[in-house]
């Protein structure tokens, strides 16, 4: 009986030593799978943001888009995020949004900081969608829901534009997976300490949108693909108080008001048009 | 790992053909079954309850082919429920997981050959006993 547990232990041991010496090769280089993806993110990021550049308009004032670099600098630079990779595009939309695309683009709506109260919510929100870019999310959305094959024949040029068209509107429309939100979540209030701002604005704006979510209001995007915010705003609560560190602004208060009227300006601009 | 030995008694022609197909037939359902693994387990299972009331040395092979199948049963489970959570949840592909494949596959690799091996020598006649699962056969099964 001793000797059979011991033969049938031998054959447990052997598997597991085969898999843990197995494990210690990098299978991923050797299969060049990273550079697979790597490529398919690359193109599909820019397809999706030529197909979104034709339908939205992206404000190019350069205050505007300095004074977003600042915020978004000083957070990588905090955090050692290659600033490299973030490529931030400010749209001229009354819509409450932010969103990512593949390859590092972030889409950030005009509606999203005018009507944020102050700099610490908007620096919030891009640390959260910039945690989506750093943990892979999106790429890991686009598999789960469309296919690797099909993305893959999306950048071969072997899909139509409406097909394009509906996986841009699941990036900026649907939520993600609730534990994949939660993870973007604590990563971006580790971003947001790493970078001396202060996260509890960012748990006071998601309990504003809380508030409005019964409104089902079309420009409070954000809200609808961001759901939960009420338990969400709860848990930033709660984790912030466990952090005591001096926050800093990034933007002077005279910086983010300008911001603001620019904006605004822009707006007014726009509706004069029609 | 894998013993010739001689057996209580020298088997007959049709005995030696029965033993045979019992890994014959683990090793047919291992090729359709390594997607889903339980249909080796049962498609063995169906051959060993029919056997059961053969002579002993079919019954003593039926045992060990049935039984051989519990490793690579485990092993293929796992590594098609982790695919599955990979194709329909947030688990990423890793290198871990691509080793535990290739782990994987190296043992399904060593069955297919011990499996073939065994088959052709008892069709001959001749006992082979299994590193482990012939043991155990021995603790399972017992001459009548």
């Amino acid at each position: 009986m001793k000797k059979v547990f011991l033969q049938g232990l031998t054959i447990i041991v052997l598997f597991f030593l085969t898999w843990f010496l197995l494990s210690q090769i990098d299978w991923y280089t050797i299969f060049k799978i990273k550079k697979v993806t790597d490529k398919t993110e690359e193109k599909l990021g820019d397809l999706f943001w030529n197909i979104l550049q034709k339908t939205e308009k992206e404000n190019k004032n350069t205050f505007v888009i300095n004074v977003i670099d600042s915020i978004v600098n000083k957070i990588c630079l905090a955090n050692k995020i290659d600033r490299e990779i973030i490529k931030i595009h400010i749209i001229n939309k009354d819509e409450i949004n932010a969103f990512a695309l593949p390859n590092g683009h972030l889409l950030v709506y005009s509606g999203l900081i005018l009507s944020s109260e102050n700099q610490e919510e908007l620096s919030g929100v891009i640390c959260h969608e910039i945690a989506h870019i750093e943990l892979n999310h999106i790429m890991k959305k686009l598999i789960k829901e469309v296919g690797l094959t099909a993305l893959i024949s999306m950048t071969a040029g072997n899909n139509g534009t409406e097909i394009i068209k509906q996986t841009v509107k699941l990036l900026s429309s649907s939520a993600f997976d609730r534990s994949l939100e939660k993870a973007a979540d604590i990563k971006a209030i580790d971003y947001l300490v790493k970078s001396k701002i202060n996260p509890q604005p960012f748990a006071n704006f998601l309990y504003a949108l809380a508030e409005k979510e019964n409104e089902s209001d079309k420009y409070f995007a954000w809200i609808s693909t961001h759901p939960e915010s009420k338990e969400r705003g709860k848990y930033i609560t709660e984790y912030s108080k466990t952090i005591t560190i001096k926050y800093e602004p990034i933007l002077s208060l005279n910086t983010w008001d300008k911001l603001k009227e620019k904006l605004l300006n822009n707006k007014s601009k726009y509706f004069k048009t029609f | 790992m894998i013993n010739n030995t001689t057996f209580a008694y020298i088997p007959g022609e049709h005995e030696a053909e029965k033993a045979s197909n019992s890994y014959l037939m683990s090793l047919i359902v291992l090729i359709a079954g390594f997607p889903l693994p339980i249909i080796n387990l049962i498609a063995t299972l169906i051959f060993y309850l029919s056997n059961r009331k053969g002579t002993y040395f079919v019954r003593w092979h039926c045992t060990q082919a049935l039984l051989s199948q519990l490793s690579v049963l485990f092993i293929n489970s796992y590594a098609f429920w982790w695919t599955v959570s990979i194709i329909f949840s947030s688990e990423e592909m890793t290198s871990r997981y691509l080793a535990y494949l290739l782990s994987a596959i190296i043992f399904n690799i060593f069955e297919f050959i011990a499996t073939i091996y065994t088959a052709i020598k008892t069709r001959k006649g001749i006992h082979v006993e299994w590193w482990f699962y012939g043991s155990l056969t021995n603790l399972i099964c017992k001459a009548k």
